[in-house]
Formats: structure tokens, sequence, C-alpha cells
């Protein structure tokens, strides 16, 4: 994969460069030139697969993370480019003209994470929530134990014990 | 509505006669995949019922329940998860976090029952057909979302620390302290363990939540001596800690000294005292004896507006704390820091009296409306092997307490030490920095009955005595202090082979083939303390003794006289931690006697 990285390198500034297997090229860069290098990927160097797109929420670094991973059927290796995009302006370019079923992908981001791809067709469509009332489930800050104690009752009959008092009731009532 | 959407019903009906893509199968099984996320198993008697996996669970499906047959105990809750399969989402991390392993998922997933109420349950108590699957989820080996590695605490190196008296143990940093709070899982196993019963998650909370003054608070609630503590506890509660199970446990005694060391003593009035109200109250309550547990008793009956006095027979206060401890391991600054805070509560103390010669504990009886006796044991004992009456052979308690109080000892250049427990740790690694000063060089030998694997001292008390080049040789059981023209050249010992019967009584036993000599100028005895009870000798009649010479106290600490509590080493323990818990509930009970007297 050293040749495809060469021509990359000369053609981009990527950075956190990282071979994680021998078939697998990872990669970083900025988010005005993903869709430019994934054409050139994929029109060009034979690219042709867009395997899947996913993100991560790094919330202490107010950013996400979105993870485009490519395959190229020839060769047989993948490459995956990395563009971390502002959380607080969660915009991305779509590239549903590239891939089609980008939108599918680009829709469940929308979904789960909040990042809105503009033009893509059917991005603000549920995709597998209905009816959701509160921030994007996948963020971190969303309080997924609160959202479940707060909608959906517990079963009658359920108790729980606290650890430390139920040692205090059985090992040292008298004390502490 | 599109003409496809009216058609497409009808074009289904062209498959009508195909084969079907999925097979109706009601013979075989259909396993999930090998690493498939089915019903929970546990191992229960590798579960200690910490809560983690209730904790992390989002869903809220699993409560901790009490099981028969489980008991609770040092280390276990006696509690187990019980699993409510109508929340389950299967995501598994309650299996990635639990403490021990002992959860995990089996690739079992299909169960049908009419009946709502079986799909919650116990697993590994309520008994399943998947119990035994060696499939299914377990903890990942290549990520974690515990943390087993303690962070270090810097010390003096050895060659350094060896010379001198200054402590070596140079405390935790902020990013330390902070890093080391985060690997707490909250579980609290350790609060039943302690016997303070100290809020330990909820200081190593504070410490998380950068809130020292709050520590300090938590920590005053139920020990008033945490910079001593945070030194040189006995940390019980590091035994049972969670993460120990799979790494090394929280560092929980030097975290309580990181909170302590970070308030200043000029704060600690404003932080221990905001929106106190005291309301005094007109009795008055005696304490003889400034140890660990005499000072907590004064503090938490001060709090309750008593009046306190303490009598105290040595020029300071600390007993055991000041006069039994290296100030290597407990300066006395630290000691000073802890003991000012309390006297400047209103306790009052008397240095240099003698209950039973400067003042009788009638007199006691008769000013007071009540006593607190936490006296100590500070009578050494002897081996009484020939040669043990010699002059040149030395208690350590008595050394220890006569380099405190900052006379000169003598010192020889070749020592050994009868003892394999902390105060033999103690007078061997004094007499080490000792010999370095006067001889430039360290030549002292400690030698026990018990073999190196169930030595008394503190592991840590070993090693760091090796670094510092002392010789700790154990196994061996002392038989003769030889002297030859008056003057000590050494001691006999033979093979010690078992120190304790079957039934766990003290009962040693020897091969006499087994021999060797340990050459020495002097020999300190270090196997263990007396307490020294002269001074109820008038009262003793009135008392009751156990069949091993212990005083009888009720629960509160409260002897056969009603007006008199006794506690701390003479009662329970040895340990600071013992005398601080005792002296604690001692002064509960003293209120609860005045108040209905």
């Amino acid at each position: 994969m050293n040749e495809i990285l060469e021509k990359i390198k000369s053609k981009y500034e990527i950075t956190d460069v990282l071979q994680k297997r021998d078939d697998l090229l990872f990669f970083s860069i900025g988010k005005k030139l993903l869709v430019d290098i994934l054409n050139y990927l994929k029109e060009l160097e034979g690219f042709t697969h867009l395997i899947m797109l996913s993100s991560v929420d790094w919330l202490e670094e107010n950013k996400f993370q979105l993870t485009y991973i490519l395959n190229h059927p020839v060769n047989k290796y993948d490459i995956a480019i990395r563009v971390d995009i502002d959380r607080d302006n969660p915009v991305m370019d779509s590239i549903h003209h590239l891939w089609i079923h980008a939108q599918t992908d680009q829709r469940e981001i929308k979904e789960l994470f909040g990042i809105d791809f503009p033009g893509s067709p059917g991005v603000n469509d549920d995709f597998v929530l209905e009816d959701w009332d509160d921030i994007p489930p996948m963020r971190r800050d969303f309080d997924t134990l609160k959202y479940a104690t707060d909608n959906f009752f517990p079963r009658e009959g359920r108790k729980s014990y606290d650890t430390k008092e139920y040692m205090k009731s059985k090992l040292y009532p008298d004390q502490g | 509505m599109s003409i496809k959407d009216v058609l497409s019903p009808f074009l289904a009906w062209k498959k009508v006669f195909k084969d079907p893509v999925t097979v109706k199968d009601p013979f075989n099984d259909r396993p999930g995949a090998p690493r498939y996320r089915g019903f929970h198993k546990n191992e229960l008697d590798k579960c200690i019922g910490c809560g983690a996996c209730e904790e992390i669970c989002q869903n809220a499906a699993i409560d901790m329940v009490p099981v028969e047959g489980i008991e609770t105990k040092d280390g276990d809750s006696g509690l187990r998860p019980m699993v409510d399969y109508g929340r389950c989402c299967w995501c598994a991390l309650c299996v990635d976090v639990c403490s021990t392993n002992s959860l995990t998922l089996s690739n079992e997933y299909t169960w049908i029952d009419s009946d709502p109420d079986v799909f919650r349950f116990i697993p590994g108590y309520d008994k399943k057909e998947w119990d035994n699957n060696e499939l299914g989820w377990t903890k990942p080996k290549n990520y974690d979302l515990n943390n087993y590695d303690r962070v270090d605490m810097a010390e003096l190196h050895p060659e350094e620390r060896d010379k001198s008296f200054i402590e070596f143990v140079k405390g935790y940093s902020k990013e330390q302290a902070e890093a080391e709070a985060d690997r707490c899982i909250d579980c609290g196993l350790c609060t039943a363990t302690c016997p303070a019963h100290m809020a330990i998650p909820e200081y190593i909370k504070a410490i998380r939540n950068d809130d020292m003054e709050e520590g300090l608070r938590i920590m005053y609630e139920t020990n008033p001596l945490p910079e001593i503590c945070g030194r040189i506890c006995t940390h019980r509660c590091e035994t049972v800690c969670a993460i120990g199970h799979k790494g090394e446990p929280l560092s929980i005694r030097w975290l309580k000294r990181y909170i302590a060391d970070q308030v200043p003593e000029s704060k600690y009035k404003e932080v221990l005292e905001r929106g106190l109200e005291i309301t005094p109250k007109s009795k008055k309550v005696a304490i003889i004896g400034s140890g660990p547990s005499g000072l907590s008793a004064a503090y938490y009956l001060s709090r309750m507006g008593y009046a306190i006095k303490i009598f105290e027979a040595l020029p300071a206060a600390g007993g055991m704390m000041r006069y039994g401890i290296p100030e290597y391991r407990l300066p006395y600054d630290q000691i000073d820091k802890d003991i000012n805070y309390i006297l400047s509560c209103g306790v009052e103390i008397e240095y240099n009296v003698r209950i039973g010669k400067d003042i009788t504990i009638e007199q006691l009886e008769q000013d007071y409306d009540a006593v607190f006796s936490g006296t100590g044991l500070h009578l050494g004992r002897s081996t009484r092997i020939p040669g043990s009456e010699h002059e040149n052979v030395y208690f350590a308690t008595d050394l220890l307490r006569e380099i405190s109080l900052g006379n000169e000892i003598r010192v020889d250049k070749k020592v050994v030490v009868i003892g394999g427990g902390n105060v033999a740790m103690d007078i061997t690694r004094s007499l080490a920095r000792l010999q370095n000063k006067k001889y430039g060089k360290v030549d002292v030998t400690a030698t026990s009955l018990e073999t190196e694997d169930i030595m008394p001292a503190d592991r840590e008390e070993v090693v760091e005595a090796r670094e510092e080049k002392c010789i700790i040789d154990p196994g061996w059981g002392p038989k003769e202090i030889v002297i030859e023209n008056g003057k000590v050249t050494g001691l006999n010992v033979v093979k010690c082979l078992s120190v304790f019967d079957e039934e766990g009584r003290f009962s040693p036993k020897f091969d006499e083939a087994q021999k060797k000599f340990f050459p020495a100028d002097m020999v300190v005895e270090s196997i263990g303390q007396g307490m020294d009870l002269s001074y109820l000798e008038s009262i003793k009649d009135k008392l009751e003794f156990s069949d091993r010479g212990r005083i009888v106290v009720n629960e509160k600490y409260q002897s056969s006289l009603p007006w008199l509590f006794v506690g701390g080493d003479i009662i329970k323990g040895p340990d600071v931690i013992n005398g601080i818990a005792n002296g604690h509930t001692a002064a509960k009970g003293i209120d609860e006697y005045l108040s209905s007297k």
C-alpha cells in the first residue's frame, strides 16, 4: 500500500497515518478536502466501494470524528479516512452522489448523532427511532440510564439493596 | 398512491411456487455464534456482590439481592445480581465491568414462556440449562473498563532513607491522586472491613471532584486522625478492594493522606466547624491515655458537648503513634497536626501524670462523671530464654520510646532482633538507621518463629527493611542468648517447623537438629506487648476479666463498673484504626450512659 500512500501524500495534506494491517491504512484529512479525496480515490485509484461510514463522539475535545472506509476490490485493500468536525457546528458535506447507499449511513448518523448532511435524500426521515424527543442518543452527553428510567417503568416487585447499607445491617448494625 | 403500490402485493404471488429462502426446522438447534451475547451466567462463589454490574447497566435491568446460602462477610456483600430481561438489551457492559470475571453471557438466546415473571432471575442461583454453556460473551482479553495498575508512590531511595529518620514516602501529587481515585468503582466493600467503617468511596469521590474540604469533613465523621492513618494504617480495607481481585487494590491509605495533606492546619477549624453548633453539657469525662482510642473518644465526646480532660503519663500526646512508630514512617509534625486540632476543640490535656501514681482511679471516679481508659500495650514481653535477663537485651517498645523521647540509646555494631511483627520491623529499621549514623554500616538481623509466608509484619515492611540492608531471617525459634565473659555474643536458634497447632493455638514445634547461631553484641526482644493495669489494682475486684486476662466490656466498651469505659489496644487490635473505632463507639456509649444518668 506504500505506493498509493505516497501518491496520496503528494496530492493531499494528510495526518495521523497508521498502517493498521497490511491491507488497511488509516489517515486523517481536513473537512474541506474529504469529498475531493473520496472522489479521487473512487474515480482514479480504483477504491470503488464504500464499506461504511461511522461516527465517534469525542465529547471532551468538542468534536465528532467521521470515518469513511473504502475498499479496492481488485487489489483487495482498504483505506479508512478520518475527518474531525466541530461539535458545535455538526454539518458535513454529503457523498450520496458518489455512492448512493451513503445516504442511508448519513440518515442513520443524523438520527443517532445529530450530524447533518444537507442535500442527502431523506436525511431527516426517521431511521430506527420513532417520535424521538430528546438529544440524539449516541451523543455521549445523552443520559441513557435517565432516559430508560424516565420512560420505562420498573416491573412491579423489583427491589435492590445498597451494598454498603446491606453490609452494615448484616455485620455492624449498631456501629458506624 | 402510485400504480406500483397497488400492483406490488400481486407481484409477490409470482414467487408462490419457488423454494422458500428461509427454512422451517423445528428439529435442529440453531446455536448462537460463539461470542453471542445471550442469557447471563454467574459463578456465585467467585462473585463478591460489588454491584458494579448494577451500577453500569444503562437500562436499570439489574438488582442486587440477597441469596440464600451466600453469607455477608469481609469482601463479599452477600448480594448477587438479578436480571430483568424485560429491560436488558444484551449490551454486556455488566460483563465488561465485572471486577472478578464471575459474570458472563452464554450464547443461548431462545427461551419462550407465557409467564413474564420467569424472565427475572438470579444467574447462577436460579439454575438454567445454559449455566454450563462454554460459549458466549466473556470479557475480551485486550481491553478492560477497569484500571488494575496502581499509581506508583514516590519514595526515597533506600540508600538515602537508611541514613536518616526523614519520612521516605513522598505522597501523591494532584494528578497522581486523581488518577488513583479514578480507579475506584464505588462498591463500598471496604467500608464494612474498615474497623472505623470509614466512608471510603465517598472521600475518594471527593478527590475525583477535587474537593478536599468535603473529603476532610467525610473523614472526620469516623476518624479524627487522618494524617496519621493516612500514613501508618494497617489498611485492611485494601485487602477487600474489588479491583484487587484482578489487579492491584486501590491505594486507599495514600489517598486518605493526600486529602489531609492538602488542607493546611490553619484551615481545619473553618472547614470542620462551618455551621457546627455544639450545646455544652454539664458533665465531665476523664480520659486516661492520649493514644488513638483516647483521642478519638475525646474528639467525639467534645463534639457532643462534654467537658473532656485527658491524662497522659508521657510528656507528649499520641501514645504508641508517637512513642512506638518511628519518625520515618510517621513524622512528628503530622502527629501534631491531627492532635492539635483535637485539642483545639476544647479538649484539655495534662502531661506527665500517671494514673495510679499521681492520681488514683478513685479520685477520677469522684471528680468526673465517666472515665475512658485507653492505656495501651506498653510493656515488652520477654522470651524468657536463658540469657534474656542480661542488661544488653532490650525490649523493642522501650527502645522505640526512648528514640522518640530524643534520648540516646545503646546501639552496638551487631544486633539481633527477635520477632516478626510490625514492631520488630520498626525497631530493626530504626536500629539500622542509628547504626548507619554511628558506624556507617548496617548490621542488624531480625529473626522470627514464623516463616516468611506467615510473618505477621506487613509485607511492605519486610521488603523495605531488606532494601535498607537489614537481614530478615524468619522461621527460627530462639533457644539461648549466649553470654561469654559477661558479654552478649549472639543468639542460638533452632528451626521452627510450625507455630500453631491444628486448632490454631500457639504451640510451636521445633527441629532441634537444625541449628543456627546469629552473632550479636546486643539483642532486642519484640515478640509482643503486654498491658500494665496496675492503676486499676484497687478496683480490680469489681471488674470482670476474660480467661486471657482482658477486661470484659460490652459492645459500647463499658466495663462492669458502669462509669468506666475501656478501649484501645488493651481491648481490641492492636492497631491505630481499631483504637479510633472503639474510642468512637465508647464515646457514643458514654453519651448514652450519661444521658440516662
